[in-house]
C-alpha cells in the first residue's frame, strides 16, 4: 500500500498499478471487509477521537495549503468532502493544480492513487478491469496451465482521479457509477468490493465543451460536492513561482493512514445536529424546488428540478465536518449556509429561461439562503 | 489509533451533571430575557396605545364624536394591559432563550444544540455541552441583554408622544358642533317634556270620547318616540310634521263652519226680546248645557201663557236663528223644529223640540271639545317645532347663508280666548324655484298646517308667522294636496273650478 509508483498504458492513457500493487490490492480488499464490519458498530467517538480529528484535519489542511497555493477554499471543500466520505467533482480550467491537489492529498494520507485520463475512446474495461487468460504452474502436471484471472482496473485504488471525466462516452462514465455509489465493481459474474477508503475526484473543463459528454444528472448527483477551482490571485501566483519553479520541490508529509481516515469519517458522523438546524437544512433543500410554496421567485422561474435527498445528506454530512474543522461540536446554521454552494450547485437543474438569461446555480443558492427563514 | 475506547467513553459518560449545570447557567439569562421582554412589550403597548389614541383623536376632528377621548384612552389602557399581561404570561422558554443568546453572542447554535441534547450522555454531546458552557461563561447577561429600548423604538415613541400632545393641545373644531348637538338635545328633551305634559292634559279631559282620546294619545306617543330617536333638527321637524298631519286628519273639516253657525245662531237668539230665548242664545254661545236646559224649560212654561201671535213672533225669531245656523245642520234642524213647535204651541212638540235642541247642543259641545283637544295637541307640537327651529336658528346665527324669507299668510282661523290662531297660515316663501324638484328635496316652507304663532288678528287679517324650516317636498305636497282636497269639498266652489284646482295639484305631484 505504501507503493505509490504508477505506470501509464500508452493505449488507454490509464495509469495502472503493477503486479506488486495488485497483490497489495487483493490484501487491501480483504481488509476492507473487516473495516466494513467495524462500521456497523455504533460506538460513539470520545474526546480523544475528536481531538485527533481536529489535529489530523488541521495538519492535512496545512500540508495541502503549503503545496497547493492560492486554493484554500478548494482545499477546505475537498477536505469537507473527504471527511464526509463523498466524491468530488472539480471544475476549472487546466493548469490550476487540480491534479496536484489530488496527488498531494494521496501523499498526505498514504493512500493508493490512480489517475484515469478520460478520452472519447476510453472503454469501461479500462476503468474497472477485465478477465484475461494467464499461465499458471500446475503442480499435478509439473507444467503450466492457462486460467482466467481478473485484471483489476485503475478504479481499484483509494483515490481515483477521473481527469476530464466529461470527455469519455456516457457508457464509460457510467462505469464509475457503481463504484461511486456501492463501492463495488461487477465484472462478469463477480462483484468485487473496492478498497476503503474510496474517493473519486473527477475534473471537468468548463471550456472546450465541443465533443464532450456532459455528465447526466444521475451521475452528477453521486458527487457529494462540486468544487469550482478559480484562478489564483496575483499574490498567490507569486507564491506559486517561489514554490514550484525554484530548486526545492515540496513533498507532502504523511499525516494519516487510510484506516485512520475511515475512523475520522466515523467520528465526523457523530457530531450532533439540533432539530432547528435540521429543519433549516430541509427548508433550504425544499427551496430549490420550483413547485414548493416557499421557493423564491427566481427558483420558480429558472429551475427545472431541485436538489435530491442526497443533497440534504450532503448538506448535513459536510456541515458536521465543517463544525469539527471550526472547533465546534455541533452543526450551526452557518455551516449549512457555507456548504450549500458546493453541495447544491450541481443538483439544481436550470430550465431554458435560466440558461438563456445566464443565471447560475450560485445566484439561486444565494437567493435561497437570503430568503429562507432561519427560525 | 484505536477506533473504540470504552474506558474513555465511560469516563465521559458518568459526567451526567453537565445537563443540570447547563440549565443552572442558563437560568439568569432566561430571567434577564424575561425582564427585557416585559419592558419591551410594555413599551410596545404604550407606543401602540398612543398611536391608537392619536388615531381616534384625529378621527374625532373630522367626525363629531363626543366620547372619542374616553374610547381612545380606554383602548390605550387595554392595549397596554394586554401587552403587559402577555409579557408576563409568555415566559421565554429555555429553548428560545438559548436561541436568542446564540444569535446575540454569535455562538453558532452551541446553546440551542446543548439545550436540545441536555439529557444525551454520548461523549460528544457532553463535550458539546461543556463547550457551550465555556462559551456562555465568557459573557454576562447584564452586559449582553440590554434593558434599554433601541433607538428606533425610542424615536417611534417620541414621535407618537409629540403627536398626542399636539392633538390634546390644539382645540378640536368639532367641539362647537358637539356643543350645538348638546344644546339641541337639551332643547329636544324640554320639548318632549312639554308634549308629554300636553298629552297628560288631553288624557284627563272627560269631555271627549275615550276613542278619540286614545287616537290623539297614540299620535302623540308615536311623535314622542320618533322625537327621542331624532339626531338632527330635520328629523325632529319631520316627526312633528307627521304627527301634526295625522292630527289634522282627526279634525272635523267642518268644525269651524259649525262653530261659526252656532255663534251666528246664538247671536241671533240673544238679540231676541224674549228673555228665555235670549238666555238660550247665551247658553248656546257659552256651551252651558244646564243653562240651556233651564232656559228652554222656562220657554216651554212661558208658551202656555202666550197668545198665538206672540208665539208666531217668537217662532219667527227662532226660525231666523235656525237659518243663521244652516252650516250646522243638526243645530239648524233642532232650531227649526223648536220654531215650529213654538208656533204650534203644543206642549208635547215643544218638549220634543227642546230635547232635540239640547241633544244637538251637547253633541256640538262634544265635537268642539274634541276639536279643542286636537288643536291643543297640534299647538303643543307646533310650539315644539318652533322652539327647536328657534334653537337651531339662533345657533346657526350669522353662519347661516340660507336666505330664509319669513312666510306671510292669511289666516281665516278661528280665534280662541287665548288669542292663538290656527288654520292654514303662512303659505308661500318657498325658496325652491326649480320645478323639477326631487322627491327628497328639502323645500323651504315657512308655514305648515296650523303653524304660526298668535300674531294673527282676530278678524283673520294678514299676519306674520315665524320662518319655516326645510321639509321634504313629498311631504309638503301631500299635505297641501290633502288640505286643498278638504277645502274644495267643504266649500261652495263650482265643480268645474274644483277640477281645475285638483288638476293643478295633480300636476304638481306629477313633477315629483
Amino acid at each position: 500500500m505504501a507503493n505509490k509508483r504508477e505506470s501509464t498504458s500508452p493505449q488507454t492513457g490509464v495509469e495502472t498499478a503493477n503486479e506488486a500493487q495488485r497483490e497489495d490490492l487483493n490484501t487491501q480488499i480483504g481488509n476492507d471487509v473487516a473495516i466494513s464490519d467495524i462500521q456497523v458498530e455504533t460506538e460513539q467517538p470520545g474526546e480523544a477521537d475528536i481531538e485527533t480529528f481536529m489535529h489530523i484535519a488541521q495538519q492535512l489542511e496545512d500540508e495541502l495549503c503549503s503545496i497547493v497555493v492560492g486554493q484554500e477554499r478548494v482545499i477546505r471543500e475537498l477536505l469537507l468532502s473527504l471527511f464526509a466520505g463523498g466524491h468530488v467533482l472539480l471544475e476549472g480550467v487546466p493548469g490550476l493544480g487540480k491534479t496536484l491537489l489530488v496527488r498531494t492529498l494521496s501523499d498526505a494520507l498514504d493512500l493508493k492513487f490512480a489517475r484515469i485520463q478520460f478520452t472519447p475512446d476510453l472503454m469501461p474495461a479500462d476503468i474497472v478491469g477485465t478477465t484475461i487468460v494467464t499461465e499458471q504452474s500446475d503442480h499435478n502436471t509439473a507444467g503450466n496451465r492457462r486460467v482466467f484471472s481478473f485484471q483489476p482496473g485503475p478504479i481499484f485504488a483509494n483515490i481515483v482521479l477521473a481527469d476530464e471525466v466529461n470527455r469519455a462516452t456516457p457508457k464509460t462514465q457510467s462505469a464509475l457509477l457503481e463504484g461511486m455509489q456501492e463501492h463495488t465493481v461487477s465484472v462478469g459474474d463477480a462483484t468485487r468490493p473496492l478498497p476503503r477508503p474510496f474517493f473519486v475526484l473527477a475534473t471537468q473543463n468548463p471550456l472546450e465543451m465541443e465533443g464532450t459528454y456532459p455528465l447526466p444528472e444521475a451521475q452528477l448527483d453521486r458527487f457529494l460536492f462540486k468544487v469550482l477551482v478559480r484562478f489564483p490571485k496575483a499574490q498567490d501566483l507569486m507564491r506559486i513561482i517561489d514554490t514550484t519553479v525554484g530548486s526545492q520541490t515540496l513533498q507532502a508529509k504523511q499525516v494519516a493512514s487510510g484506516e485512520q481516515l475511515m475512523h475520522l469519517i466515523q467520528t465526523a458522523r457523530a457530531v450532533p445536529v439540533a432539530t432547528h438546524v435540521k429543519e433549516y437544512a430541509v427548508r433550504l433543500l425544499l427551496a430549490t424546488h420550483p413547485d414548493q410554496e416557499d421557493a423564491p421567485d427566481s427558483v420558480r422561474k429558472y429551475v427545472r428540478y431541485g436538489a435530491s435527498p442526497r443533497g440534504l445528506q450532503a448538506l448535513i454530512m459536510t456541515s458536521k465536518v465543517r463544525a469539527l474543522l471550526e472547533g465546534r461540536y455541533n452543526v450551526s446554521l452557518e455551516d449549512l449556509q457555507n456548504v450549500a454552494f458546493p453541495s447544491l450547485r450541481h443538483r439544481i437543474i436550470l430550465n431554458f429561461d435560466g440558461l438563456a438569461d445566464g443565471v447560475t446555480p450560485e445566484d439561486l443558492i444565494e437567493t435561497i439562503i437570503e430568503e429562507t427563514s432561519t427560525s | 489509533m484505536a477506533i473504540n475506547a470504552p474506558s474513555r467513553h465511560a469516563a465521559i459518560a458518568h459526567d451526567d451533571t453537565d445537563g443540570e449545570r447547563f440549565i443552572e447557567t442558563l437560568h439568569p439569562w432566561r430571567r434577564r430575557l424575561w425582564v427585557q421582554q416585559i419592558l419591551s412589550w410594555t413599551e410596545y403597548g404604550v407606543t401602540i396605545g398612543i398611536i391608537c389614541v392619536c388615531f381616534l383623536l384625529l378621527i374625532s376632528r373630522f367626525i363629531p364624536w363626543a366620547t372619542a377621548s374616553y374610547w381612545a384612552f380606554g383602548i390605550a389602557i387595554v392595549i397596554l394591559l394586554c401587552a403587559m399581561g402577555a409579557a408576563l404570561w409568555y415566559h421565554p422558554s429555555f429553548a428560545r432563550s438559548a436561541h436568542y443568546i446564540d444569535t446575540q453572542l454569535l455562538l453558532h447554535d452551541r446553546l440551542s444544540t446543548a439545550w436540545e441534547l441536555r439529557d444525551n450522555s454520548a461523549p460528544i454531546s457532553v463535550l458539546q455541552r461543556r463547550d457551550a458552557l465555556r462559551q456562555l461563561r465568557k459573557h454576562s447577561p447584564s452586559a449582553t441583554i440590554s434593558l434599554w429600548p433601541g433607538r428606533i423604538r425610542l424615536f417611534t415613541f417620541g414621535i407618537a408622544a409629540i403627536a398626542l400632545v399636539l392633538l390634546l393641545l390644539i382645540p378640536n373644531p368639532m367641539n362647537a358642533v358637539l356643543q350645538q348637538q348638546a344644546v339641541f338635545q337639551a332643547r329636544l328633551n324640554r320639548q318632549i317634556a312639554a308634549i308629554n305634559q300636553a298629552r297628560t292634559v288631553i288624557d284627563n279631559q272627560a269631555a271627549i270620547s275615550a276613542q278619540e282620546r286614545a287616537l290623539i294619545d297614540k299620535i302623540l306617543r308615536e311623535a314622542l318616540a320618533r322625537l327621542q330617536q331624532s339626531s338632527s333638527e330635520e328629523q325632529a321637524q319631520q316627526s312633528l310634521a307627521q304627527a301634526q298631519s295625522k292630527l289634522s286628519q282627526l279634525r272635523d273639516p267642518q268644525a269651524s263652519q259649525k262653530a261659526q253657525a252656532r255663534a251666528n245662531a246664538s247671536s241671533s237668539l240673544q238679540n231676541s226680546s224674549n228673555a228665555n230665548v235670549s238666555n238660550t242664545g247665551k247658553a248656546l254661545a257659552t256651551g252651558d248645557n244646564k243653562a240651556l236646559a233651564s232656559s228652554l224649560q222656562n220657554l216651554a212654561s212661558q208658551l202656555k201663557n202666550m197668545t198665538p201671535a206672540q208665539r208666531a213672533q217668537l217662532a219667527q225669531q227662532i226660525e231666523r236663528a235656525a237659518n243663521q245656523a244652516q252650516n250646522n245642520s243638526q243645530l239648524s234642524s233642532a232650531l227649526h223644529q223648536l220654531a215650529k213647535a213654538v208656533a204650534d204651541g203644543k206642549p208635547a212638540e215643544v218638549s220634543d223640540a227642546t230635547k232635540t235642541l239640547e241633544s244637538a247642543a251637547a253633541q256640538d259641545s262634544a265635537n268642539q271639545a274634541t276639536t279643542d283637544s286636537i288643536d291643543q295637541a297640534s299647538q303643543s307640537l307646533q310650539n315644539a317645532a318652533n322652539a327647536i327651529a328657534a334653537t337651531t336658528d339662533s345657533s346657526n346665527g350669522q353662519n347661516s347663508s340660507q336666505s330664509q324669507t319669513p312666510g306671510q299668510g292669511q289666516s281665516p282661523g278661528q280665534t280662541k280666548a287665548s288669542g292663538q290662531g290656527q288654520g292654514i297660515s303662512g303659505q308661500g316663501g318657498q325658496n325652491n324655484t326649480n320645478n323639477n324638484a326631487g322627491k327628497n328635496e328639502q323645500v323651504f316652507v315657512p308655514g305648515q298646517v296650523g303653524s304660526g304663532t298668535s300674531n294673527i288678528s282676530v278678524d283673520g287679517s294678514t299676519g306674520t308667522v315665524q320662518s319655516g324650516k326645510p321639509v321634504p317636498y313629498s311631504q309638503v305636497i301631500a299635505q297641501y294636496s290633502q288640505m286643498a282636497h278638504d277645502a274644495i269639498n267643504n266649500s261652495n266652489i263650482p265643480p268645474d273650478l274644483k277640477n281645475l284646482i285638483q288638476d293643478y295639484f295633480n300636476s304638481l305631484e306629477g313633477r315629483q
